[in-house]
């Protein structure tokens, strides 16, 4: 495998990134639970790009 | 339905045969995790400088182009439509190529739209030498949305093969913090896993 030179930035977690995770994986999980499917979430996430550029 | 741009890409790819995988945060959807994102990432195995000459020419006649002369060893190119634009990645990662294991485990995310295995894709956001705290932050996320359904046999593997082992070992130092502060269950389960 052909690995580059540059090193990469030291990974820091704290609690309060882990915490910060799981609240945004319930949101998710809850837009599951009212209905929302993955392939809407992709298609919304698509038109956001495209209202931007 | 999806963009145009997006579509013509995939519908030009699928003509040539080119296994076409949405990396990026576009994907995350496909593994339980969402956040806003303003590119469109696509990543295409492609086997000859031919091959990729015709896609895009291909791509040029139907109104999306290149301002770059894309070749097979580069890392990505750009393409622009109407309006839009979008990343063409010609490897999953900067630090690393395709090989056949990560093609097989490619999944259909829906319609004609795959995504790469969550292990491989973990994997790039791991190993991408611009690495930001936005990539930890999608690693988190997917680690927890993705724990029961993760290969972690093939994760394990994944990580030695990249020579990120010691990297991925300071994310699990995470879920350690949280376990040890917050005696939440889902952390234990991620740390008996890891193992």
């Amino acid at each position: 495998m052909k690995q580059e030179k540059r090193e990469r930035a030291p990974i820091h977690i704290t609690i309060a990134d882990i915490e910060r995770a799981y609240k945004k994986v319930e949101e998710f999980q809850r837009l599951l639970e009212r209905g929302k499917t993955k392939e809407q979430i992709f298609k919304d996430m698509l038109r956001l790009i495209e209202v931007d550029k | 339905m999806i963009s145009d741009l997006l579509k013509t890409i995939l519908d030009v790819a699928s003509h040539f045969n080119i296994t076409t995988v949405i990396i990026g945060g576009l994907a995350l959807p496909a593994y339980n995790v969402a956040r806003t994102t303003l590119d469109i990432d696509i990543c295409i195995k492609i086997e000859s400088e031919k091959q990729l000459n015709y896609f895009i020419k291909d791509l040029k006649e139907k109104e999306i182009k290149t301002k770059q002369q894309p070749k097979i060893n580069h890392d990505l190119f750009i393409v622009f439509g109407k309006g839009s634009e979008a990343e063409i990645w010609l490897k999953p990662c900067d630090a690393f190529q395709w090989d056949a294991q990560m093609v097989e485990k490619i999944q259909l995310f829906f319609g004609d739209v795959y995504v790469l295995a969550v292990e491989d894709y973990i994997l790039t956001k791991l190993a991408r030498i611009d690495r930001s705290s936005i990539d930890i932050d999608d690693i988190l996320k997917l680690i927890i949305a993705n724990k029961d359904s993760l290969d972690w046999e093939y994760f394990h593997f994944r990580l030695k093969w990249a020579g990120l082992e010691s990297d991925f070992k300071e994310i699990i130092k995470g879920f350690e913090l949280d376990f040890n502060y917050n005696i939440r269950n889902i952390s234990k389960d991620i740390l008996d896993k890891f193992k």
